[in-house]
């Protein structure tokens, strides 16, 4: 649940925060392009303290951790699982070779992970709007991703809510062997479901009563103007980008 | 039957919900936690079946400590009923769902048939026990839901705002059943908003206020101390304002519910009569 906790963004005058989103987004996409053309630790590892250095300058640290912390199950069953495989299928001669490889993908999901959250925490989901718009994603789409990660914390909560009901009457949800654990799912996932879908048909009768898609052309209060510090982020970053993809196929 | 002792609870975010609350509640006691939003109500119920742990500070049930009993385990004693009601429910029929805790808590077969007899009746849900939980009105999902924990006859019940979306005619049943309850010597604990509800129903009343006990009492006390009251962010009860208002002509100001109110005012104008009369 902490990995939702760095979906959510949190209200800040860093100057991360005061980024275009489209920026925000664009170096997101770069380091996940990264994480995707590397497979070696060293430079997981460099990514990730370039992005501790952001979530510094944003001081989202405590919340970025937490996504990473919650990130970290997650990357067990990554590690477990391609261990697994690569010993079954022997694609890697020595054990070691096998541990570093699975490691190195675990590392990967945690990246992919943490660099979104930067985004998440430092973005406001009108910004995320808005920067949808601004490359013409069509509106409802806009608006059906945005109250989703609107709704993302709410879920959570409510996620906690009903697992402390379920407790209350007995569910010991952290008891048993793996199949038994996974029944015990059904009592919380169920009401769940339930209650995200009577809110979805409340957010649908809402948005009607207020007119939602009755103009063909839609205004914005506020239009996306990027401004010279982002322009100099952006190329700076693309600047280190290039230089990565450079010694990815050009070693020195 | 609890004690909590120094009790203070943090919570991740950092928020500190019980700021040092020590207090104990007796078999049987019908308690009304009272106070505004966060004022650490909903912690304070959650930490009587162990589902929140204290940061520091022992809450102890029945004389055992709750750090050293699991949720399930106390769950047999303490039976708490939530809020949102709709968080409970999965199972396609009333009746599986009463059954459902009874069967986590190990009864057997048979016990579980009675007790779900038993508890649909007593809440008079019998009608409904083929039905869907989800088919249910708004009064009718907050009765399964102590039906589900009634089932299993725990001696602590705490109640976690049970009148929220509630219509006059469910509160007055409800307040009939808790009145029930606790006629069976059950420990009846509810956390509210509702003056007027707790007005009725003339329990101890446990004020909070920022994580804090801020007055224990009597609820025609309580509930009659204007100055105490707003300090919480509560209103008092319209029939203690209306007599309140009244003192100065020799009514009994501490009076909360209507029919003490319908009393003194009858008694007071007898005494009117008896004055012009002479």
């Amino acid at each position: 649940m902490s990995i939702l906790e760095g979906l959510k963004f949190y209200a800040g005058d860093t100057a991360i925060h005061k980024l275009d989103p489209r920026v925000k987004f664009l170096v997101s996409m770069l380091m996940l392009i990264i994480v995707v053309m590397y497979a070696e630790v060293w430079m997981l590892t460099v990514l990730i303290a370039v992005q501790a250095v952001i979530v510094y300058i944003a001081k989202v640290m405590r919340r970025w951790l937490k996504t990473i912390k919650g990130s970290m199950p997650l990357a067990a069953l990554v590690f477990g699982l391609n261990a697994i495989f690569f010993i079954s299928t022997g694609t890697y001669a020595t054990l070691q070779e096998v541990f570093y490889h699975s490691i190195a993908l675990a590392y990967r999901l945690v990246l992919f992970l943490s660099s979104f959250s930067i985004f998440f925490l430092t973005t406001t989901p009108e910004e995320i709007g808005l920067t949808l718009t601004s490359w013409r994603v069509p509106y409802p789409y806009t608006f059906a991703f945005i109250s989703a990660i609107r709704f993302t914390p709410i879920i959570a909560q409510e996620l906690r809510d009903i697992m402390d009901a379920q407790r209350a009457r007995g569910v010991e949800l952290d008891r048993g062997g793996l199949l038994q654990r996974a029944k015990k799912l059904i009592p919380i996932l169920v009401p769940l479901l339930a209650n995200a879908l009577r809110r979805a048909y409340e957010l649908a009768e809402a948005m009607e009563v207020k007119c939602f898609g009755a103009a063909k052309k839609r205004t914005s209060l506020r239009e996306l103007k990027a401004g010279p510090k982002d322009y100099a982020v952006l190329l700076t970053v693309l600047v280190l980008f290039s230089l990565a993809v450079y010694y990815r196929f050009f070693p020195f | 039957m609890i004690k909590f002792d120094n009790v203070t609870y943090v919570y991740p975010t950092g928020v500190k919900a019980l700021d040092g609350v020590s207090v104990e509640i007796g078999r049987g006691e019908l308690v009304a936690i009272m106070g505004e939003n966060g004022a650490g109500k909903t912690t304070f119920i959650k930490h009587l079946n162990g589902l929140l742990k204290p940061t520091s500070g022992s809450v102890y049930v029945d004389g055992k400590n709750t750090k050293t009993l699991s949720v399930a385990q106390l769950s047999k004693i303490v039976g708490v009923v939530f809020q949102n009601a709709d968080d409970m429910f999965f199972l396609p029929t009333v009746e599986e769902e009463v059954a459902f805790s009874l069967r986590n808590l190990g009864f057997s077969e048979e016990v579980v048939q009675k007790r779900v007899d038993w508890a649909l009746n007593f809440m008079e849900l019998e009608e409904y026990r083929k039905r869907s939980p989800f088919l249910l009105s708004g009064g009718e999902k907050k009765r399964l839901a102590l039906a589900i924990i009634l089932a299993w006859n725990p001696q602590v019940i705490a109640m976690d705002e049970p009148t929220v979306g509630q219509d006059s005619l469910q509160k007055e049943k409800l307040k009939e059943m808790i009145k029930q309850l606790n006629l069976q010597e059950r420990t009846v604990i509810i956390s509210t908003h509702d003056v007027e509800f707790v007005a009725e129903l003339k329990p101890r009343v446990i004020l909070m206020s920022r994580g804090r006990i801020v007055a224990d009492g009597k609820a025609d006390v309580i509930l009659t101390d204007g100055e105490l009251l707003s300090n919480c962010s509560i209103l008092m009860p319209q029939v203690a304002a209306t007599m309140s208002r009244l003192a100065d002509l020799g009514f009994n100001a501490k009076v909360i519910s209507v029919e003490e109110a319908v009393r003194n005012i009858v008694e007071g104008l007898m005494r009117f009569e008896h004055i012009r009369g002479a």
